[in-house]
């Protein structure tokens, strides 16, 4: 990772949005709202998560989230990257798929991670998880956000 | 541009006046100068791929380095034989066990060829293997992660010159001594030079892992083996090993070993050997050599030391080593793609011989020996010879060959590469090399099918061809198209180190199987840890153990309290990144080693031994993220006995 590339890609997101302050803490604002119109970024198109919630995937999905995502985000308090314990009531499913699993493509097109990142400055990483595990992980933060509501 | 053609023809007068001196060749420099089209053919547009992997040994820098074709462009440099504290190769406590030796920790090595392993005759890309020189080694280095992965130390042997050339499924990779030495080594006059002994050396390669073993060593008379190349098709059970100073000289050699018009080239039957081996004829004899291997599951490598070794002598048995003489103190010794010519490249004779394996047969089959040296049959040169290249131009040394019916051959006296035809070995092309070229490589070059498109010379010296540098120039590669008829150079580029030997493939081969990040799930490291939750740091007697690690953009813990001058620091640092190309470094004030520069998912461990009370910074040495500067963080060190206990953050 260059520190060129970083720079231009910081000058482009700076160039082509305008996004409003904290933007990840005010929930009520038109982009942070779960929208169905929204335009979908990334390989993971339509998520059925049926109404209950699967304990085993979530438990799955903690282990998972422990390694691979837990040295940047926390549930309740901004860490490294915002904090996830509402973000599966704020956001798709998709979108929270497509992050873990497509994150090169959503920091480049999606209106909203483009305002994370100039937000928090730190890339998120694509931490090679596959679609299962991301599957999981989803469902561990479907129980956290239901935990929150 | 008028510089650049005073330039040029300082460069035309320069050549004019060596082909003066030199007094017979006539060199065709219509490729000087020929830039406009040139550029055009090696340009490799911004963010396009090159068409090959150029792997080019460094010599006394001990590394291996990667270029792509048609380019030039430098993709890496692979630590092999020689410490690297920018990748922390010797320096870290998983790698240090890769340079051990029987001679203990042996930082620094000569590498000169690296072989491609081989499937049918052709490079699989699975493996490139490696020679040490100096204090013999053969290595072999993996290209998926393009790291070293095993290196095997050679006893009974010194300059490991003729090697790590491979049979042509990898069945052995062979190490052929440049420097006979009593055997066992022991303490002797020099004077007794006569009864000094060269081993040359088989080395078993399995096909699944690549993990080498010493098979069995071939006894021979005391020469200097040079250079080698095996078989292939009908020639597939032999291997060949070019060899000089059949005079023994210890000293003054070149003098004393440039009296024989002829030495030879020892043509091996190593199936015969196999079979004397699995007879139970070889002896088992004490050695001691280091086998060391990286073992991927502990991301750790592992150095074990052998006690023997298996021995053939080859004045005991028959059937196993011929000597074909070759004119004159021969140093290439390459095979064509056919298997039929054996082409030896006489340094100081006056054409280049090609030599036919199946007059070979017949010459042995018929028993017409000229002598035998020390039970071994000499055979004769004109009953073996296919013929003789003629004026090829001065100090012949390698061949390769493009599979078009055409063998090109490095002149290094004259500066050269000379085109000859296999047909009748007669000259068709010679074009001029700036300056004295070593070693010459065509993609696939040694193989049984060459993908030809190019040939690189190798040279020695740069002198005028890049900006000065003080008395220490570059050496450098030179392209040259063989496309058509006429060999066009088409660019020049420096070389890391001094190129010898070198091999290339299409990208396609390697390109696609690279390894992007370990996988957290399959890092066996002792010391690694799976999450920030498992960071931590335990001490033991004087020893303290940071279980750490690392992602965008900090290091947990990032405060540690409780050190004490005295103690001897491990820091363990897992790189908990699953992204290509997120490296973190680690490195901390006043520490006799290096970095570290840990890859996604890998754990690697530094010791430090902090010298003086006070606080010690750390931070990360490889520019990760935008708030890379951030990444540091703080080792409080107290005085020998102190009492602060022993503190760190989650």
């Amino acid at each position: 990772m260059t520190l060129h590339r970083i720079l231009a890609m910081l000058a482009t997101v700076a160039v082509l949005t305008s996004c409003g302050a904290n933007s990840e803490t005010k929930t009520d604002t038109a982009a942070d709202m779960p929208k169905a119109e929204k335009k979908v970024y990334g390989k993971i198109t339509k998520v059925d998560v049926g109404p209950t919630i699967d304990e085993s995937m979530v438990k799955s999905g903690h282990e998972v989230f422990e390694t691979k995502c837990s040295a940047c985000h926390k549930m309740d308090e901004r860490y490294v990257g915002p904090a996830l314990g509402t973000v599966a009531t704020r956001r798709t499913p998709e979108y929270v798929m497509n992050m873990i699993l497509d994150t090169e493509t959503m920091i480049q097109n999606d209106d909203t991670v483009k305002c994370l990142l100039q937000e928090y400055l730190v890339q998120m990483p694509n931490q090679s998880v596959d679609e299962k595990d991301a599957r999981n992980v989803l469902e561990y933060l479907r129980k956290e956000g239901a935990e929150r509501q | 541009m008028k510089n650049r053609l005073l330039s040029t023809m300082a460069t035309l007068m320069f050549a004019t006046v060596s082909l003066v001196i030199i007094g017979c060749s006539s060199g065709d420099d219509s490729s000087i100068g020929d830039t406009g089209d040139a550029a055009s053919r090696a340009y490799v547009a911004p963010g396009k791929y090159d068409e090959f992997y150029n792997f080019v040994s460094g010599g006394f820098s001990g590394q291996l380095a990667v270029y792509g074709l048609p380019s030039g462009r430098l993709f890496r440099v692979i630590p092999v034989f020689s410490v690297d504290p920018e990748k922390a190769w010797g320096y870290s406590e998983e790698t240090k066990p890769m340079l051990m030796t029987s001679h203990g920790f042996v930082p620094w090595d000569d590498f000169h060829h690296p072989e491609l392993s081989m499937t049918d005759g052709v490079p699989d890309g699975k493996w490139i293997f490696g020679n040490a020189n100096n204090t013999p080694r053969v290595a072999r280095i993996d290209l998926a992660e393009f790291r070293t992965k095993e290196i095997l130390e050679i006893p009974n042997s010194s300059g490991n010159h003729s090697s790590p050339f491979t049979t042509e499924n990898s069945e052995y990779v062979v190490a052929g001594t440049r420097f006979s030495i009593p055997i066992p080594n022991e303490d002797v006059p020099i004077a007794d030079r006569e009864k000094f002994r060269g081993a040359l050396s088989f080395i078993k390669v399995d096909k699944t892992t690549g993990h080498m073993e010493l098979a069995f060593q071939l006894l021979v008379p005391g020469f200097d083996y040079d250079l080698a190349h095996a078989g292939k098709g009908p020639s597939h059970d032999w291997m060949f090993f070019s060899c000089y100073n059949s005079e023994k000289a210890a000293s003054m050699q070149e003098i004393n070993a440039s009296q024989n018009d002829k030495d030879f080239i020892a043509a091996v039957n190593w199936k015969k050997c196999e079979e004397y081996v699995a007879q139970g004829r070889a002896k088992e004899m004490a050695a001691t050599y280091a086998h060391n291997i990286f073992d991927d599951a502990t991301q750790t490598a592992r150095h074990t030391m052998k006690t023997s070794v298996k021995v053939l002598d080859a004045s005991e048995l028959s059937d196993i080593i011929y000597y074909m003489p070759t004119p004159k103190s021969p140093h290439g010794c390459d095979i064509d793609p056919s298997g039929e010519f054996i082409v030896g490249g006489g340094k100081l004779a006056t054409v280049i011989p090609v030599m036919s394996y199946s007059k070979m047969i017949k010459a042995i089959e018929a028993k017409k020996f000229d002598k035998m040296i020390d039970n071994i049959p000499v055979l004769n040169y004109k009953e073996c010879l296919a013929g003789e290249v003629q004026k090829p131009g001065l100090g012949p040394l390698h061949t390769e060959f493009d599979g078009n019916g055409y063998a090109y051959t490095s002149m290094f006296v004259s500066s050269e590469i000379v085109k000859w035809s296999l047909k009748d070995f007669s000259v068709v092309d010679r074009v001029p090399t700036y300056y004295s070229i070593g070693h010459l490589m065509i993609p696939g070059g040694d193989s049984k099918k060459p993908y030809g498109k190019y040939v690189v010379a190798y040279n020695k010296i740069t002198k005028d061809r890049y900006l000065p540098t003080g008395p220490e120039l570059t050496q450098s590669a030179q392209l040259f198209d063989i496309s058509g008829d006429k060999m066009k150079l088409i660019l020049d580029f420096p070389t890391i180190g001094e190129p010898h030997y070198a091999q290339a493939v299409p990208a396609t081969l390697i390109k696609d199987k690279s390894k992007k990040i370990y996988p957290l799930a399959e890092n066996k490291h002792p010391y690694m840890v799976k999450s920030e939750k498992e960071t931590r740091v335990e001490r033991k007697g004087n020893e303290v153990h940071v279980y750490g690690s690392a992602i965008r953009s900090h290091f947990k813990p990032d405060n540690i309290e409780g050190v004490r001058v005295g103690d001897k620091v491990f820091f363990h640092v897992t790189n908990l990144e699953q992204d290509w190309d997120v490296p973190h470094g680690f490195s901390i004030i006043g520490n006799n080693n290096s970095e570290l520069l840990i890859m996604p998912g890998e754990t690697l461990t530094v010791t430090w031994e902090p010298k003086r009370a006070g606080i010690h910074p750390f931070y990360c040495s490889d520019f990760c993220s935008a708030l890379h500067q951030e990444m540091t963080g703080y080792v409080r060190v107290s005085p020998a006995g102190s009492n602060v206990p022993l503190s760190w953050n989650k």
